[in-house]
């Protein structure tokens, strides 16, 4: 009898070994204007895992290999239903979850983490939390659990403004559109791009406001034209973008640049107005330039997803944990899953640089990432390198 | 556990909404305005716990008042509109509180940085609960008391003559006022106790997801706060419960494993819910 | 000065839109008195599937995707009727006001499901045109959807007041049961009465998509909102109302937005639309008054 029960036992145990797996969770947006982002998302992180399996998978403590599984919920880009999502996700064995998709999301549920680690009477969730997309400035400092892999807004718009300072210095005045409902491109005028701009010697005239679900653009324009500024920039998404380009084509503003948010340079603004925002600037993290990364975005479109600087970034976030993760050891096992997901934590606090698709991406204190960025613009319907600082 | 909690909580906000647009109901007002006193108790509490340091419990009492009291202003001039009318200028008001607060800049520092509610960026880090380190289970107890209160409330009301006298102003406005039910008392006074019960849970949901913003409060809130009496059925307040439980626990969580069905079934269940049972899930109060 | 008779011009044309949206809207609601929430919804996703006729001939002049929408949104009116108001007795308001609410949320998903929640490019007629006069200049699009709202109320009230359709919707939404007793079959009319409306409707967000260039699924809320508004400011059923109500909404919105900001421009609307409640419930023409 006992001979048998070992035999059994070595076979579970033989058997649990090789089935291991590591479970990362995605979430983020399936549903309303921003569903692309998350189908992309979705997509990145299945073609990451399905790349890292088909090599072996991740290396565990014990010296075994396990593959990556990855399970993707939609929040709806809503705050309530993100808090829900991650407490859920905390209540499975997933290690560690990728996403949101809306900085709208990620602020409040960077708010339910416990802020710093180890304090006891704290009793925030302990769960950490590697964005790809959610992207309005300053939110990883939020929890000593959140973690970010998206451009840095401030080193990319000052670059371009330097840029193109010294590549036009006869254009001397910025005038711009801002979003002013949305969280991400509302903060990024302000704090970003119109600071930067004065900083490289360009004189701000002002801005116009519209909000997000926006149609009529008249009086914005009309002050656009009024200001006649030599570059106009647009802090906005794509719909309310092509709103404006296309209300300035019906007035005949023509600004000698267009500079753009970082979010729109992707599908949506050439699916809804190719030929209005020819042109327009656009500094962004991912362009498919190299090898690298046009392998990224062919095994990506495998999955049905279209490559771009958000989900490209899922891509990232899938190597980086599994090299934090093989760095930190983690066992693998169930009854690990908290001294784990700790692992994963620590690991990620103490990156200093992270390897992207474009270059060496640089990790600071705040737990945000400092990315190789360039310039793209919008050129016949498809988004072409303009400028690469790399 | 903790996401059943987390679950739970949410559940017992959206019961406070719904509850609070069911009083409402009886008197046969459809109300669009609830959002609105929600949001007024979600940004007064958060105040109270983030700039004044108060603790919870008299923040949400304040919370109760200022929803009874806005929700008291608008029962008056909704008296003169009936119908559609009522339906739009609810909506609007809803709406108008939702476009204050967009407005609405109050910050103050504290401890190096400026807190407060910041128009359209937010209110943000009200972290009452996590900073007294209570567990999602503690919430979620918490929440549900006041949950099990407003119930108790209104089931009581329902067995007295406030109750009948709402239900008769809810079936026939002319025959009630023929056997000398001051319509004006009755309405005015369901509107206040639903503003106050919107309060509460507005503060309530303002501290669990610890940031609020003016989009949190649009009219698809409004909607789901009158969906849950309307699907749940008129009968109880255990109609609304059941709505609550079947639109946030079924719908929306439950069929998760769905995928990208789930947001499309939403809406058909909602309609073929409405087909099958036109009187809600509990139905309608039959009389004896 | 110029640029207050500039805003206000701006703001009235852009109001044609809100009027021809809130044409059909004061029908639902008003002739019908039917709550049909799922109104605005069900004309974008008609503009929506105009887009169809794209995809099936690459070249495809604007007006033929705005016949395509045109069909598609009396087909989608038909829908709306078969799902929310066939088989939900009468009796049942709340449970119909439920079923559009439903309704909307489901167009709305299908269309982010299709699109993916992208915003489509949609053709347009004019939209380069711009009348100038010196500094002053009007949209040309817009006129024509002026236009075509002036045709679609001139093409209802005939419906309404010459056939016998008209009559019998007329004589349904006073009274039903006399109406049957009369030998209308309820069913019928009402059923044609929504695929009317979702005709209307369908080309109503053709032309919304056309003067704003993209469609999106963010467009459906703040167009029912508007066309509620409109619906009140102008009069329960009244068409002309509508019109009216909608280049006034527009022509507010946009002065108050040029003083005030955008931020405050929607609360503004809002309070004129409680002055019209508080002073003038029955709307700007208010309606006949027959039996309640």
């Amino acid at each position: 009898m006992k001979k048998l029960a070992l035999a059994v036992s070595l076979a579970l145990a033989a058997g649990v070994a090789h089935a291991q797996t590591i479970n990362i969770a995605g979430f983020g947006a399936k549903t309303g204007p921003v569903r692309s982002f998350g189908v992309n998302s979705h997509a990145a992180l299945l073609a990451a895992a399905d790349v890292i399996n088909k090599a072996g998978g991740v290396k565990l403590a014990d010296g075994s290999k396990a593959k990556m599984a990855v399970e993707f919920y939609d929040d709806r880009c809503d705050a309530a239903e993100g808090i829900s999502v991650i407490r859920r996700i905390a209540g499975t064995n997933a290690l560690v979850a990728v996403g949101p998709t809306c900085s709208n999301v990620a602020e409040p549920l960077f708010g339910i983490l416990q802020k710093k680690v180890g304090d006891a009477g704290d009793s925030g969730l302990q769960f950490p939390v590697f964005t790809d997309v959610a992207i309005k400035v300053g939110l990883a400092k939020i929890s000593e659990w959140a973690f970010r892999n998206v451009p840095n807004e401030m080193t990319m718009y000052n670059s371009l403004f330097y840029w193109l300072h010294t590549q036009h210095p006869e254009m001397k005045t910025v005038y711009a559109g801002v979003e002013e409902d949305f969280a991400h491109s509302r903060a990024t005028w302000y704090i970003v791009m119109k600071p930067r701009a004065e900083a490289s010697g360009f004189n701000v005239l002002g801005n116009t406001k519209w909000l997000l679900a926006d149609t009529n653009f008249a009086t914005q324009v009309r002050e656009m034209k009024k200001a006649n500024a030599d570059i106009v920039a647009i802090s906005a998404h794509p719909f309310s973008t092509c709103g404006v380009l296309k209300e300035m084509q019906r007035q005949g503003v023509k600004p000698k640049l267009l500079v753009g948010l970082t979010s729109s340079s992707s599908l949506e603004t050439l699916q809804g107005c190719a030929k209005q925002a020819e042109g327009i600037i656009i500094p962004t993290s991912f362009a498919p330039i190299n090898k690298e990364a046009v392998a990224a975005a062919q095994t990506t479109a495998k999955f049905k997803g279209a490559a771009d600087l958000h989900s490209m970034a899922a891509w990232e976030n899938m190597f980086i944990l599994k090299n934090v993760m093989e760095s930190e050891g983690i066992s693998g096992k169930p009854g690990d899953l908290q001294a784990d997901r700790r692992k994963v934590r620590d690991g990620l606090a103490k990156l200093k640089t992270t390897k992207g698709l474009m270059g060496v991406t640089k990790r600071d204190a705040e737990r945000e990432a400092d990315k190789p960025y360039l310039f793209v613009h919008a050129k016949k319907g498809e988004w072409k390198v303009l400028y690469n600082p790399l | 556990m903790d996401f059943y909690f987390g679950l739970a909580q949410l559940i017992g906000v959206h019961t406070l909404l719904g509850l609070s647009a069911y009083i409402v109901l009886l008197t046969g007002q459809v109300s669009l305005a609830q959002a609105g006193f929600f949001a007024v108790g979600a940004y007064t509490a958060g105040m109270l716990t983030v700039l004044a340091g108060w603790h919870l419990v008299p923040a949400l009492g304040v919370s109760a008042m200022s929803g009874a009291a806005v929700a008291c202003a608008v029962g008056f001039p909704a008296l003169r509109v009936k119908g559609l009318m009522l339906v739009i200028a609810t909506l609007a008001f809803g709406e108008g509180v939702r476009l204050f607060f967009f407005n609405f800049d109050y910050q103050v520092a504290k401890g190096g940085i400026t807190v407060g509610p910041l128009g359209g960026e937010g209110f943000r880090q009200i972290r009452f609960f996590p900073e007294n380190g209570w567990e999602t289970g503690e919430v979620m107890l918490f929440i549900w008391a006041f949950v099990v209160a407003a119930m108790a409330l209104l089931w009581w009301f329902d067995r007295s003559r406030y109750g009948t006298v709402l239900r008769a102003v809810g079936e026939d406005e002319l025959a009630a006022q023929s056997v000398g039910v001051n319509l004006t008392a009755v309405k005015v006074s369901a509107m206040t106790v639903g503003g106050a019960i919107a309060g509460v849970g507005g503060g309530l949901y303002a501290h669990y997801t610890t940031h609020i913003e003016h989009a949190s409060f649009n009219i698809l809130l409004a909607t789901f706060a009158i969906a849950y009496p309307i699907v749940g059925g008129l009968r109880s307040v255990f109609g609304t419960l059941l709505a609550v439980i079947f639109v946030q626990g079924f719908l929306v969580e439950g069929l998760r494993f769905l995928g990208d069905w789930r947001n499309l079934l939403f809406g058909a269940l909602i309609v073929l819910a409405m087909n099958l049972r036109p009187s809600g899930i509990l139905g309608r109060r039959r009389h004896a | 000065m110029l640029d207050f008779f500039q805003t206000l011009s701006d703001g009235v044309l852009f109001g044609a839109t809100y009027a021809l949206i809130g044409i059909g809207f004061t029908l639902v609601f008003g002739v019908m008195h039917k709550i049909n929430m799922a109104y605005a919804a069900a004309s974008v996703g008609g503009a929506y599937a105009g887009l169809l006729v794209l995809k099936v001939m690459a070249g495809a002049p604007p007006w033929l995707v705005f016949l395509g929408a045109f069909v598609a949104g009396g087909l989608l009116g038909w829908m709306v009727y078969v799902a929310c108001f066939h088989f939900i007795p009468l009796s049942s308001p709340l449970a119909t006001l439920m079923s559009t609410v439903g309704m909307l949320l489901l167009i709305d998903e299908v269309i982010v499901h299709v699109t993916d929640g992208m915003p489509q490019g949609y053709p347009a007629m004019f939209d380069d045109v711009m009348l100038r006069a010196g500094e002053f200049s009007m949209r040309g699009d817009l006129l024509l959807i002026f236009g075509v709202s002036v045709l679609a109320m001139i093409g209802l009230l005939l419906l309404l007041y010459r056939t016998s359709l008209g009559l019998a919707t007329r004589a349904v939404s006073q009274q039903p049961v006399a109406a049957q007793l009369c030998g209308i079959r309820l069913v019928r009319v009402n059923a044609l009465t929504f695929v009317v409306t979702g005709l209307l409707g369908g080309l109503a967000g053709a032309l919304i998509g056309a003067s704003v260039g993209t469609l999106s699924p963010l467009l459906t809320v703040p167009l029912t909102v508007k066309g509620l508004i409109v619906t009140v400011i102008g009069g329960l059923g009244s068409i002309p109302g509508a019109i009216v109500a909608g280049l006034l909404v527009g022509g507010f919105e946009n002065v108050l937005q040029l003083y005030r900001g955008v931020t405050e421009r929607d609360l503004y609307v809002m309070l004129l639309l409680f002055v019209f409640l508080v002073f003038r419930p029955g709307g700007i023409f208010a309606a006949r008054s027959g039996r309640d």
